[in-house]
């Protein structure tokens, strides 16, 4: 019994943390110390959530949010990486792309929502945009500094064997950097999620985000909840993934180089 | 890193050495300019429509507008005090928490999971239920912000108390500390860069919170001002607005991110 809560401690505490939390959410408004028309339970939760899965509504809106972050994120990977790439080769390049990332990593970026949504109509193409330049600099700013903080000793000594300027990037920098890659790549992710979360808060015509402010406004607390738990644990789901991904892409590494 | 004494050379230099030794600010500042030119004559060519993306003296010409007559001030005042309030709020909360968390092992061990699904998880998704409770004032703003500035700060917290050096610990104790000294003077003094970083993190994420928290219902405010605007097509200025909310945000982490490096500079590099 005891060893079994040795090596399973955290996931016991995380478990029982977890039923805690939903017992007295539960109890708070059983006992009527809280409206459940402000706060929900967890049992209306769960039969609304049956019930918008029955009616197709949690497909949909799971669906359409899924696709518009696919979007975003992916837009961000290869632009924010190719920017970073390039940026990591040559430094006048680098200092060109400055001043807009510092511009864009300082500046709250919804503020420029009315402007895409000018641009790119409302709905779907606004939001990619959203959620891509929400994504784009952890990407970009990461890249950037695995690439150009790859190990010197590692880059002196490919030299001496004769490595040429992309045997190095290939072969030395780019591998080396491959943990600060993932690491931008978790940081990216949270952000292409909470971009498109965001931006279908204000318009949208289908969505999580859409669905969490149309129910909001109708004051439908149950309605809501289905959608704001779904996207607290799809954030969950995305971190743990990533996580996974870091370890694995860092398990090949020994010694004090070894990122945490 | 951050201050290096240099011993000036006596002669002036020469503005090609000059040029050398700042090349990255030059190259920033000519794109900058290319850029805000190229911006400027498209426009004025007719090459992209200037109702969509304004110009840059439409915006300079809106921003002398908006700082007389605009009630700027006003609007700039409730933004920064739900922002202040909101994250003093959020400081208070998390530094002590995140000191006992990193320090005891069993309360993190149920803590940590819900406060990392809340780190994880897009907060601002909570805007609608957050104006449920506290209406549309400035109440939910100032939740919103606590709400995006607090988790980073405990993470950092937690993580720069968990950091701390075992061999000063150690030490500490040879010597005769109590728990409370270990605590003020090793665990406290050793996570305070990794504080100063929570902090500036929950800066960024706390600012984000109240511009949209605003241009998502609100009476007043600077993100209640960029809806309205961008609402009525007045590109030239949302886009100063912007540009104040982002002048501040870079302004602000800029100090924190200088307090963190000097408090880094006095310690060894671990």
């Amino acid at each position: 019994m005891i060893g079994v809560w040795r090596r399973h401690q955290a996931l016991i505490s995380g478990v029982t943390s977890f039923a805690i939390i939903l017992a007295a959410w539960q109890l708070a408004v059983d006992f009527g110390l809280v409206k459940a028309f402000f706060v929900s339970s967890p049992a209306l939760v769960t039969t609304q959530f049956i019930k918008q899965l029955h009616s197709g509504e949690v497909l949909t809106n799971l669906s359409v949010s899924l696709y518009e972050f696919a979007w975003g994120l992916g837009l961000a990977v290869v632009v924010g990486g190719a920017c970073g790439i390039f940026a990591s080769w040559s430094r006048t390049f680098e200092a060109v792309l400055e001043p807009f990332i510092w511009f864009k990593y300082s500046s709250p970026t919804i503020a420029f929502y009315p402007i895409f949504v000018a641009w790119l109509g409302l709905g779907e193409p606004t939001i990619i945009a959203i959620s891509f330049i929400f994504a784009i600099t952890p990407v970009y700013a990461n890249t950037l500094s695995g690439i150009k903080n790859a190990d010197p000793d590692l880059i002196r000594a490919a030299r001496s064997f004769g490595a040429r300027r992309h045997d190095l990037f290939l072969k030395v920098a780019l591998p080396g950097s491959v943990p600060i890659l993932v690491a931008g790549l978790r940081l990216a992710v949270g952000r292409a999620l909470t971009g498109v979360v965001a931006a279908e808060l204000f318009g949208a015509t289908a969505g999580l985000g859409f669905a969490i402010s149309f129910y909001g406004q109708k004051l439908k607390t149950n309605e809501m909840m289905v959608s704001l738990m779904l996207v607290v644990i799809l954030g969950i789901i995305f971190n743990q993934l990533l996580s996974l991904l870091e370890s694995a892409t860092d398990s090949w590494r020994t010694g004090p180089g070894r990122a945490e | 890193m951050a201050v290096t004494t240099q011993i000036e050379p006596r002669q002036v230099p020469s503005l090609g050495a000059l040029i050398n030794r700042h090349y990255s600010l030059v190259v920033s500042t000519i794109s900058v300019l290319v850029f805000l030119a190229l911006w400027q004559i498209s426009a004025d060519q007719g090459w992209i429509n200037a109702r969509y993306t304004s110009t840059p003296s439409a915006v300079a010409r809106a921003a002398l507008v908006i700082f007389r007559t605009d009630n700027f001030f006003y609007h700039a005042w409730v933004s920064l005090s739900e922002f202040g309030i909101g994250f003093a709020l959020a400081l208070v909360v998390s530094v002590p928490l995140g000191l006992v968390l990193g320090t005891s092992r069993s309360i993190r061990l149920f803590v940590e999971p819900p406060l990392m699904a809340m780190y994880t998880a897009p907060r601002l998704a909570l805007l609608p239920i957050l104006i449920v409770w506290l209406g549309i004032g400035m109440a939910s703003k100032v939740a919103i912000v606590f709400l995006g500035a607090i988790f980073p700060i405990i993470v950092n917290t937690i993580a720069g108390v968990r950091d701390a050096d075992p061999r000063l610990i150690q030490a500490a104790r040879a010597f005769g500390a109590t728990r409370l000294d270990i605590f003020t003077k090793i665990l406290i003094p050793g996570c305070l860069p990794a504080i100063l970083m929570g902090i500036r993190l929950g800066i960024g994420r706390g600012l984000l919170s109240v511009i949209v928290g605003e241009m998502f219902v609100s009476e007043a405010g600077i993100g209640y001002q960029i809806m309205t605007y961008g609402q009525g097509m007045q590109i030239d200025k949302l886009l100063v607005y912007a540009f104040v909310v982002s002048i501040f945000g870079y302004s602000l982490t800029l100090a924190v991110k200088l307090m963190e490096d000097h408090i880094r500079s006095w310690r060894p590099a671990s």
